[in-house]
């Protein structure tokens, strides 16, 4: 689900110039500013969706010749076909599901389940897997950052630099495959996968502790390495240059002058690592039977479920833009009081 | 049963993954844990099942498509069908105690078990049979489920009695009433599917996502029931419910495949339990016509694959090497013929004699459908290749497979999920005239033997042509059947009295019990 990621701005570094959209909204008031972000957000992930559409369109057979039983004649795949809409042109599909959208219509799988049903008891488990594994990330990536960034070239730096890097070298299943052997397995300390109880969550805390720390731990290492980056940045220019040399401690300098500027930066980045988190626990769900829209997804692009798909992805596509709009408002907040 | 392909597709072991197994010799492949069912059940107890199923497939349905292993399973249990899969004879009686054909073959009565009540106590009556056989009968698949039955001929006669009527002779009408006849009761809402009473060895206590727990039902008329409870969980990938079980998540994994089998060798406290002839994924080779026409071309080829070493890589030896006929876990399949061996020169020069240009190169159509299936193809191309035939595997997607090389191609694998049965073959895939007759196979000997066989009024002439059937198919059928491949399960120790059937036998866990 890389796909996801191409809604996040890259990192620029503040306070650098902005986009037209920008200037115009900061001169202007912040309704019109949220709202123009908004808009351009929502036309993203509208055309992510169609996107969607193509790229299962483009796959090799579709949910009618998926869901088919093995006797099924050609003229039942073909009633099945028009049964599924699917001998209506694309766009026509597309447009009727995306104009049912706003109302919380998520249309019919290819199995004629409501898509809404289907995702109503996982959307809210990937949340708070995502959002466990995204909080971590940020307190974690923050803390080394500024450890590292502390004594700049030595050894705790380096140290810190390498481990991240490599962190986020290593694909999420490699790290999840490690978590579960280690953790589980070898030392039967966590429970190796996700039993779900009656009432469609997880049966414990504790089967959440490993998922979390898979899609953490390389999100974690590409965190650090921005925070420190920004860091280094601040430390150069003027204002932080005065503090250190008025012979502030390193932490006030650190927290009270390097940080504050790098924080544009960081929330970029730690926005850009949303749509990893959430295209990390298709993988990661998987792997760990986790009940989440992963796992449904796994599956669906598997059947050919377009409106699985879309709807899943609508759900995820949303959760991003709204972290992508918080990073945009922290942004353009905090660039602005510097000016 | 119509195993329609995902269910196969769920219940190999591997979704979609093609995973590699050639070149891993295992010291495997050899003995079961033998299962000391020794001792006398005990009561009480929840057992923790895991089995697979995808999300987006889940169905609630008794009469639905049942893609998920996690479903069938609930279902299973939950309901009864008229028959079961049994060892020998491979038809038990369930909801039906006993059934009696007419003269002709045509007209079945079924008797009902007496004291069989649904979870809410009422009485099971034919007119609640009828109901839920017609409801079968009208869904999509009902014709390939309740073949040459119509709807309209399945009437109740008296409180426990049950008629159906053939549009032919059919003295296999009991084994079709196996695996999906599962009997609700009359005119149960199609909104109310989901809590519906059912009349099986297990209730209802609670489903969600895939996932279940069931309590035993204490009013069963099919015997003692030990287990408390059992509960079910639902996996993605065979390779998550692996895990489970190794670190006694689960006690049963049901269906796990060879992979998870083999990390489970090394384990003293689970065993792994092989349920043979599960599983065949024959070669069809097109006998109607293309360059595979001649039976001399189809001899040679059938004598060219070595049975071992496909037994040993692809099944990584977790199967049996099998003699080119489908159905051997029938009771009467044929014993007596002499086992096909490799034979290189021989099968050279049944193709000097029959002409086969060999300078030419073959397409093997295959698909990852199935775990092991896209690597029988490549294996057996390369042993080809030592009779100096060129093979060129093609690998296709699931859906263009089935809607363009199936039934038309000339060479490709296919896989089927019930083998205790050589007429069940005979009638779907072999007589000339039959719905999915893969290789295009018209042979009127093969046809006269199969009318015999189904329709002939005497028990010793059946049995004769059941055996010519097997004969001719032996000889010249457009089947290549190099192996098969066994069920696997693992438990842990404590678990007893599982069942040890093939295909969908695995299903049934009343007699279950945990020490």
């Amino acid at each position: 689900m890389a796909e996801l990621t191409p809604l996040a701005d890259t990192a620029e570094p503040a306070p650098g110039p902005g986009t037209a959209v920008r200037r115009i909204a900061y001169a202007g008031s912040w309704g019109l500013r949220a709202g123009a972000v908004l808009v351009r957000r929502a036309l993203l992930l509208a055309a992510m969706l169609a996107v969607v559409f193509l790229a299962v369109e483009l796959l090799p057979g579709d949910a009618a010749s998926a869901t088919s039983e093995r006797g099924d004649s050609a003229a039942d795949i073909a009633a099945r076909r028009e049964l599924l809409g699917l001998d209506r042109p694309l766009w026509e599909r597309f447009a009727d599901w995306m104009t049912a959208l706003p109302t919380g219509d998520l249309g019919t799988s290819a199995r004629g389940e409501k898509v809404a049903d289907l995702l109503r008891d996982p959307f809210p488990n990937t949340l708070m897997l995502a959002g466990t594994a995204f909080a971590l990330t940020a307190v974690a990536s923050i803390a080394l950052g500024c450890l590292a960034a502390a004594r700049p070239g030595r050894l705790t730096d380096r140290v810190i630099g390498h481990v991240a890097t490599s962190a986020f070298a290593v694909p999420d299943f490699v790290v999840a495959t490690g978590l579960i052997l280690t953790l589980s397995l070898w030392t039967g300390w966590l429970p190796a996968v996700t039993v779900s109880g009656p009432d469609g969550d997880p049966a414990n805390w504790k089967m959440l502790i490993m998922p979390v720390l898979a899609l953490t731990i390389p999100q974690t290492g590409w965190n650090t390495r921005i925070v420190r980056g920004a860091l280094a940045d601040q430390a150069a220019t003027p204002h932080v240059e005065a503090a250190r040399l008025d012979g502030l401690s390193t932490p006030r300098v650190l927290l009270r002058h390097a940080l504050p500027g790098a924080l544009p930066v960081i929330a970029t980045g730690l926005a850009t690592s949303t749509g990893m988190l959430l295209g990390g626990a298709v993988v990661v769900e998987t792997l760990f039977n986790y009940p989440g829209i992963g796992s449904v997804l796994a599956g669906a692009v598997a059947s050919r479920d377009t409106p699985l798909i879309a709807g899943a992805v609508a759900l995820a596509g949303a959760a991003i833009t709204l972290v992508l709009l918080a990073a945009d408002l922290i942004r353009a907040k905090t660039v602005g009081a510097q000016r | 049963m119509y195993l329609n392909r995902r269910q196969i597709l769920v219940g190999s072991g591997a979704i979609g993954a093609g995973i590699l197994l050639a070149g891993c010799s295992s010291e495997s492949g050899g003995s079961p844990a033998p299962r000391s069912s020794g001792g006398t059940p005990k009561k009480g107890g929840t057992l923790r099942v895991g089995a697979l199923g995808r999300a987006g497939a889940i169905t609630r349905d008794p009469h639905g498509t049942q893609t998920n292993e996690s479903d069938y399973l609930v279902l299973g249990l939950v309901y009864d069908t008229l028959t079961v899969p049994g060892a020998t004879p491979n038809t038990l009686p369930r909801l039906a105690a006993s059934w009696e054909p007419s003269p002709d073959l045509r007209t079945w009565r079924f008797k009902l078990a007496p004291g069989a009540v649904f979870h809410d106590g009422s009485p099971v009556t034919a007119d609640d049979v009828v109901w839920s056989l017609r409801r079968l009968r009208n869904t999509k698949s009902g014709a390939s489920r309740l073949p040459g039955v119509e709807a309209a001929n399945i009437n109740a006669d008296g409180p426990d009695t049950v008629v159906l009527v053939s549009d032919y002779p059919n003295a296999e009408l009991p084994l079709l009433t196996r695996l999906t006849t599962f009997v609700l009761k009359k005119d149960t809402p199609d909104n109310a599917l989901e809590n519906a009473p059912g009349t099986g060895p297990f209730k209802l206590d609670w489903y969600r996502n895939g996932n279940a727990r069931l309590v035993r039902n204490d009013q069963w008329y099919g015997g003692e029931v030990h287990l408390d409870a059992i509960e079910v969980t639902m996996f993605e990938t065979a390779q998550a419910m692996a895990n489970a079980i190794m670190a006694g998540q689960i006690d049963l994994a049901s269906n796990a495949g060879s992979i998870a089998a083999r990390t489970a060798e090394s384990r003293k406290d689970l065993h792994i339990i092989r349920r043979s002839d599960d599983m065949a994924m024959p070669i069809v080779m097109r006998t109607k016509d293309g360059p595979f026409a001649d039976p001399r071309v189809r001899e040679a080829l059938r004598l060219v694959v070595d049975r071992d070493a496909m037994v040993k890589q692809v099944l990584s030896g977790y199967g049996t090497v099998a003699n080119d006929i489908m159905g051997t876990g029938d009771p009467q399949y044929a014993r007596d013929l002499p086992q096909r061996t490799r034979d290189l020169a021989r099968a050279k020069q049944l193709l000097a004699e029959a002409g086969f240009d060999l300078g030419k190169s073959y397409d093997l159509v295959t698909t990852e459908d199935i775990a092991g299936l896209a690597e029988s193809a490549t294996l057996f191309a390369s042993q080809a290749r030592e009779a100096d035939i060129r093979i060129n595997v093609v690998k296709q997607e699931s859906g263009a497979f089935w809607d363009d090389t199936w039934l038309k191609g000339s060479l490709y694998t296919t896989y089927w999920g019930t083998n205790d049965s050589a007429i069940f073959f005979a009638s779907k895939t072999l007589v000339s005239e039959a719905g999915q007759n893969e290789a295009g196979f018209a042979d009127p000997a093969f046809d006269a033997a199969y009318r015999d066989a189904i329709g002939a009024p005497d028990q010793a002439a059946r049995a004769a042509a059941l055996a010519e059937l097997q004969k001719i198919e032996y000889e010249r059928s457009g089947y290549l059947l190099w192996g098969m491949a066994d069920g696997i399960d693992i438990a842990t120790a404590k678990v007893n009295g599982l069942p040890t059937l093939a295909g969908y036998g695995r299903v049934q866990l009343q007699g279950a019990w945990l020490s």
